[in-house]
């Protein structure tokens, strides 16, 4: 009794977001699935639940072939789905959205209310008997948790075989977790497999019976979660075993000297604490860490002040105060991730957004002299090797390598000696080998000009490729930091399980 | 040889694409010189120094509030309110004048509460939060009712200066002075649009919110800026809609609401597909003038043109969505 994905592939465009993936996942089964942001979790319960449909591969359940084509073919065959962000109708009673769309009704358009409320009650008793929700109340007032409840069942409302749960306990507090984790281990006994996606690794340890791991599209193992360790876990997940580097370079990579030219102290900002971080001239610090382990949000939190509790930030020496727009003329460049949301203009020419940061550059009181712009412009395509086939071609058109390129331009173009230091989020996402060492040349050439650079990571190899020091975050601290004559995979690993060596 | 062969074929696809891109670009200008040519041949009256004359007068207010909306949409925000602020700087001016005010006086607190109606719109949209579509339908509403509290619901005429009516239906070298309104508000708009910093700015604050935010653009400045410019543009054009009309009326700004959308709309499918450009809205203008002016002596009824107008506007809409996601709430 299960259903089993064979040789799944997921090609968007010759990016594989699933690379040959095959999985099993049992009636009677709490399964785990786990894997960095983009190993491919997302893409394979899609897959699971006909959201998408597979760029070649097979799916069986009990052995005979199934097409997947739709959501609602998924629910006929039994697997339904539990999304991470909820789909309920906040204005509804739990009853009512626990019968949404399977209202009982006379002459087929009056829903008959008591009916509802009764059937309702009925399948929240049939599958989890020791729950005491209100089902006539509006989900909004209702907690979280039961929120998660009402989503489940409804989920369950057919003949389900199998349910997915998307990071159900995401936004639930650790007594409101433990109800919901009691529920979910109930399932395989009443006949209902789960496959359960979680960041939290103690979550997966706890309730899943086998742990799937993901990583780049490529399926890495399934473990009895019994015969592992969170810590074996995290090394599945991170471990990229195909390049090795030669390891002589490094050794003598160490940084001496420099002036601070960036000092955090006492950073809270949401979830993110962190009592000192510093950064000298000329230095590379790479920031490591488990999704949501902090490393992002510290640096975001530190150039957007966003959801900074306290703290105070230097730059040279002085105190900033403000954001962005202070961060900037203090001499602090951002290179964020997600290059098409934060950094660049779809709709705009090359030259518009290599100039969106400095366009004064170019300008007399306010009016632009395109002399200047294009000797400007041609000189940051030239120095970073951009290609495009004209200053004027629309961004959107670009290679993601080359967009990198710009995203990263923005900040050099007019701006000679404006900046001291240099934050990246994910420099190199998205961007195929050729485009990767340049990127990674320049920020070393920056570095030797006197910035500072920062680099948040989730790419490891990247890290232990560039970085010079590097600090690893583990629940929203940072902790011990470690130097490039310490550099390896082994050790990047075991700080982010929060060994302390 | 196979070599040869495949950068022919790169070189045919990569002229396939350019060709692509120039009828995206110029698609909707050849529908206008056709629409041109068409009427010159078939209607006696159209192709006449008299007519054409006449068509640059009726597209020059029109234009003036495309080239204020241009910067709205420019920036990803909408104005509802433009209509009846044409209509409160309409009625203003000539009240004013009525009464014995100095022209010049008169224009500059015309001009003085087009600057308070932007100012408003802009804030309630950045410091607020009310998307600009809402915002604006709101101070729409509010607008229409001052107007008619203002007149009473009646025409102001009579009485008025011959210096202003001449800003509105003199002629200078056979041209309309409108006409020289108009040519001067385009030129100023582009090359603040596409010759400045300021424009930059706006442009990219409609390009990517978020990204400008990161690079240092202060977003909120500039969104008000946008809004308060398009009030702005439309309060000269009610200014001039009075002296051509000769009088002050509380219900003619109405058409420039829906008509001033559709110029930057038509404009919006040209040149720089999906993005509102100044020129591109000239020509939504010219577009939409020669439209009604052929439809007219044609002797299509009005309603009959105001459907032909609407499908078009459809049509342009289609068009910048299916080239890009057309966002305004």
């Amino acid at each position: 009794m299960s259903v089993t994905l064979n040789n799944i592939v997921m090609d968007y465009s010759g990016n594989l977001a699933l690379d040959d993936v095959s999985v099993t996942f049992g009636f009677n089964e709490v399964h785990g699935l786990i894997g960095e942001n983009g190993a491919g979790k997302s893409t394979l319960i899609n897959v699971l639940s006909g959201t998408v449909s597979p760029t070649s591969g097979d799916i069986y359940i009990n052995d005979s072939l199934v097409k997947l084509g739709t959501p609602c073919d998924a629910l006929l065959h039994g697997i339904a789905q539990v999304s991470q962000e909820g789909s309920l109708v906040p204005q509804l009673s739990g009853a009512e959205n626990i019968m949404l769309g399977a209202e009982p009704k006379y002459l087929g358009s009056i829903i008959r209310r008591k009916d509802l409320l009764y059937r309702a009650e009925r399948l929240l008793n049939k599958w989890f008997p020791e729950a005491s929700i209100s089902l006539d109340r509006s989900v909004e007032t209702l907690g979280v948790a039961d929120q998660k409840v009402i989503e489940i069942v409804r989920a369950l409302r057919g003949n389900i075989k199998i349910l997915i749960l998307d990071e159900p306990t995401a936004a639930l507090q650790s007594r409101e977790k433990e109800q919901l984790w009691k529920i979910i281990s109930s399932l395989p006994q009443k006949g209902v497999g789960v496959v359960l996606i979680s960041h939290f690794l103690s979550e997966i340890k706890l309730l899943s019976n086998k742990v799937t791991v993901l990583r780049d599209g490529k399926f890495i193992d399934t473990l009895q979660v019994e015969n592992t360790t969170e810590g074996n876990l995290i090394d599945l997940m991170l471990r990229r075993t195909g390049a090795t580097k030669g390891s002589g370079e490094v050794k003598n990579r160490s940084f001496v000297g420099g002036k601070t030219v960036l000092s955090v102290k006492n950073w809270k900002a949401g979830q993110v604490s962190v009592p000192q971080f510093e950064v000298m001239a000329g230095e590379i610090v790479g920031l490591i860490g488990l999704t949501g382990a902090g490393h992002f949000g510290f640096v975001r939190s530190l150039y957007s002040k966003e959801g900074l509790i306290s703290g105070t930030v230097e730059v040279e020496g002085k105190p900033v105060a403000g954001n962005v727009r202070a961060m900037q003329r203090s001499g602090v460049a951002f290179v964020p991730d997600h290059r098409m949301e934060n950094s660049l203009m779809p709709d705009g020419s090359v030259t518009e957004n290599l100039s969106l940061v400095h366009p004064d550059f170019a300008a007399r009181s306010g009016i632009l002299n395109f002399g200047v712009e294009k000797a400007e412009v041609v000189r940051i395509i030239d120095l970073l090797n951009i290609k495009t086939s004209s200053r004027g071609q629309l961004l959107r058109n670009l290679s993601g390598g080359n967009k990198q390129k710009v995203s990263l331009g923005k900040w050099l173009y007019g701006a000679e000696n404006k900046y001291c230091v240099m934050i990246f989020i994910e420099p190199t996402e998205g961007v195929d080998i050729g485009a990767k060492q340049e990127i990674y040349r320049k920020i070393r050439a920056l570095a030797k000009q006197g910035m500072g650079i920062i680099i948040a990571s989730s790419d490891l190899l990247e890290i232990e490729h560039i970085a010079q020091r590097v600090v690893p975050f583990v629940n929203g601290f940072p902790s011990k930091e470690i130097f490039a004559e310490d550099f390896s995979e082994k050790r990047f690993i075991s700080a982010l399980s929060g060994e302390n060596a | 040889m196979s070599r040869k062969v495949q950068e022919m074929d790169i070189k045919k696809s990569k002229n396939i694409q350019f060709n692509m891109e120039w009828v995206q670009k110029y698609s909707t200008l050849i529908v206008l010189v056709l629409m041109f040519i068409g009427f010159s041949v078939s209607v006696d009256r159209f192709m006449t120094i008299v007519n054409l004359t006449n068509i640059l007068q009726q597209i020059s207010i029109l234009t003036i509030v495309g080239c204020g909306l241009t910067f709205g949409f420019a920036a990803k925000e909408i104005d509802l309110s433009v209509g009846y602020i044409v209509g409160l700087t309409g009625i203003l001016v000539p009240m004013l004048l009525v009464n014995g005010v100095d022209l010049w006086f008169a224009i500059t607190i015309g001009m003085g509460a087009g600057l308070v109606v932007g100012i408003t719109n802009g804030l309630l949209v950045t410091k607020i939060g009310i998307p600009s579509l809402i915002a604006t339908l709101a101070t729409g509403s509010i607008l229409f009712g001052i107007n008619f509290m203002l007149t009473g619901g009646r025409a102001i005429y009579g009485g008025l200066p011959d210096s202003y009516l001449f800003l509105g239906q003199g002629r200078l070298l056979g041209v309309p002075i409108l006409a020289f309104f108009m040519i001067a508000a385009v030129a100023l708009a582009w090359f603040v649009m596409e010759r400045t910093v300021f424009g930059r700015y706006i442009y990219a604050v409609g390009g990517n919110e978020k990204a400008a935010e990161l690079s240092g653009v202060r977003i909120v400045f500039y969104r008000t800026a946008a809004l308060t410019i398009v009030a702005l543009f439309a309060a000269v054009a009610g200014a001039l809609l009075a002296a051509r009309l000769g009088s002050g009326q509380p219900n003619v700004g109405e058409r420039y609401l829906l008509d001033g959308l559709a110029t930057v709309f038509i404009g919006m499918t040209m040149f720089r597909p999906g993005t509102a450009t100044v020129l591109g809205t000239f020509c939504g203008a010219l577009f939409i003038g020669i439209l009604d002016n052929g439809l007219n002596l044609i002797g299509m009824d009005s309603y009959i043109q105001n459907i032909v107008k609407g499908i078009v506007i459809l049509v342009a809409v289609a068009i910048v969505s299916r080239t890009t996601k057309l966002k305004l709430l």
